[in-house]
């Protein structure tokens, strides 16, 4: 199988070695299944996510750059993430290193002195479901299914970071980019394992994710407005590809549910996780008993 | 000009009379109501060259204020005061007093990015409103905000932490600041799930750079470092999708 990206490097992030495990390991998993490799940047550090930017310029701007820099020196041509907010804030950097030419001789600069090589601009930032969908395609992934999810209704939630901004990921200016209104690689891919999706309006929704502290009224009331669409649709778990949001709805659950409903409550899983469920591993292997939620009350009839 | 009465009550500073006497002449019930003098003055033209001079805020120039921005921002279900125009303009007009008045609106912005994505002039909206309302806060015309409080706690944690993140750092942290209040049911179905699947050993060990000290040293160095205005000519032939 031809990957269109070349030779790739993985950008974990620190969600993905934190409450994100179980993510990261159901996709090494996926890949592994589907021969593609995932190959980590060992000595990454934090992208800055969506706060570091506002609070300080240079280290907004050099975080990133130096785990692209690093990529570089691991001959990547292009960068998988899996978490949005880390694809968002390397594409942040790469933007303006490529559109300021002077700005990227500052922070280049400020790489060397860290002992990093320049970084040259050259990368293509990724997110995970775009790297499975674009390498094997539906198809590709239907042909491993050993257990299929038929009649198991899931709403599959983006997350903001996805696709937007078009300046900065490029959506809309390429070939290989999702939909950034109406994205639809990760609805295929479920559909590929057996499952219905179910019509989604919230999949581009915010969930408050950067003020889930700080403005917690706020975040409860976006984070309830996705929960609600999900099952007035009749979804029965909620598909995620952000650490983020997932992280962020899952702590906050018991809050929704007390505010707005305990109807409002429901499993939460990643898309890996579901993928490599549906590839025949068993739930420990996939962590599904590491979600807050309780994915299994739904998934359990399929084992 | 008589005030319609359907607009009294959004004029601000409206003086209305029961009777009004002029010249020994009493004036017809509808004349009987007065705007007080507002002029506007202070308006400071040096808001949008600073704004415009930095790496966030060189976009503001290109606005054309369709409300694009607006009409599509999560925020504004919230906040009805929450306009990404409105801060442009009165940026660019250089009104610092309507945009202090705003305070408690501008830090609220969640970066969802709708208005980045949408903006038809290529305009960076959720860059250029962090942009303002840093200026504000580097003037010190606002207090600073949760928003704010967090950011830099999040900048702080990295730094502390080998340059990586973790939810307990994190978590502690923000505790420690008093904005979690997870309850004691939240924690307990937190570590329940993390100790059935064995999760709980990677949680606790926070994973470090390998050289973290000496990138942290440059860091420290860079943040002193300004981007300057004559550093943001723009490549214009500047390759959107790389080679």
């Amino acid at each position: 199988m031809s990957s269109p990206y070349g030779k790739v490097a993985f950008y974990p992030g620190c969600s993905l070695d934190g409450l994100g495990k179980s993510y990261e390991e159901s996709l090494k998993l996926v890949a592994k299944d589907l021969g593609l490799p995932l190959d980590k940047i060992s000595d990454y550090n934090c992208c800055g996510a969506l706060e570091v930017k506002n609070v300080n310029t240079m280290a907004g701007l050099l975080l990133p750059a130096r785990n692209l820099s690093l990529a570089r020196e691991m001959n990547a041509d292009a960068v998988v993430s899996a978490c949005p907010g880390c694809h968002y804030s390397l594409s942040r950097t790469q933007f303006f290193m490529t559109r300021y030419p002077k700005v990227a001789q500052k922070v280049n600069a400020y790489l060397e002195k860290m002992g990093n090589k320049p970084y040259d601009s050259k990368l293509l930032m990724v997110h995970a479901v775009e790297y499975i969908y674009n390498s094997v395609g539906a198809e590709g992934v239907k042909s491993r299914v050993k257990r299929p999810l038929n009649g198991l209704k899931v709403a599959p939630y983006y997350g903001c970071l996805y696709s937007r901004p078009k300046s900065y990921t490029l959506s809309g200016y390429m070939g290989l980019r999702d939909d950034p209104e109406r994205p639809s690689f990760m609805d295929e891919i479920l559909q590929a394992l057996g499952a219905e999706v179910v019509p989604f309006e919230a999949k581009t929704m915010c969930c408050g994710g950067p003020h889930a502290y700080s403005d917690v009224d706020v975040a409860l009331h976006l984070e309830a407005r996705i929960l609600k669409e999900a099952k007035r649709n009749g979804a029965e778990l909620l598909i995620t590809d952000c650490p983020l949001g997932h992280v962020a709805i899952e702590t906050n659950m018991n809050k929704i549910a007390e505010k707005y409903g305990e109807d409002l409550r429901m499993p939460l899983v990643y898309f890996s996780q579901l993928v490599a469920f549906a590839f025949g591993h068993s739930p420990s292997e996939t962590l599904l008993t590491a979600n807050i939620t309780d994915p299994l009350s739904v998934l359990k009839r399929f084992l | 000009m008589p005030i319609p009465n359907l607009e009294k009550p959004i004029i601000k500073g409206l003086i209305e009379k029961e009777k009004v006497v002029v010249d020994g002449v009493e004036v017809d019930g509808t004349w009987n109501a007065f705007m007080i003098e507002r002029t506007q003055t202070g308006y400071d033209p040096s808001v949008w060259d600073e704004i415009a001079g930095t790496l966030e805020g060189a976009t503001i120039s290109a606005c054309w204020q369709c409300g694009t921005c607006t009409s599509g921002c999560t925020m504004r279900e919230y906040d009805p005061k929450y306009s990404p125009r409105r801060f442009i303009d009165l940026a660019r007009k250089g009104d610092k007093e309507s945009l202090v008045e705003l305070q408690n609106s501008i830090w609220r912005c969640v970066s969802c990015q709708k208005c980045t994505h949408r903006c038809p002039k290529g305009v960076l909206v959720e860059e250029v409103v962090h942009s303002i309302h840093n200026y504000l806060l580097k003037h010190g015309l606002v207090q600073s905000d949760p928003g704010t409080v967090f950011d830099e706690l999040f900048l702080d944690v990295v730094m502390k932490n080998g340059g990586r993140i973790s939810e307990l750092t994190l978590g502690g942290a923000s505790a420690k600041a008093g904005f979690v209040s997870l309850s004691l049911r939240d924690l307990i179905s937190m570590s329940g799930a993390l100790l059935k699947s064995g999760l709980i050993k990677d949680v606790m060990k926070p994973s470090r750079v390998k050289d973290w000290d000496k990138v942290k040293t440059v860091l420290e160095d860079a943040m002193k470092d300004e981007i300057k205005p004559e550093d943001l000519q723009a490549n214009i032939r500047y390759q959107v999708v790389p080679q």
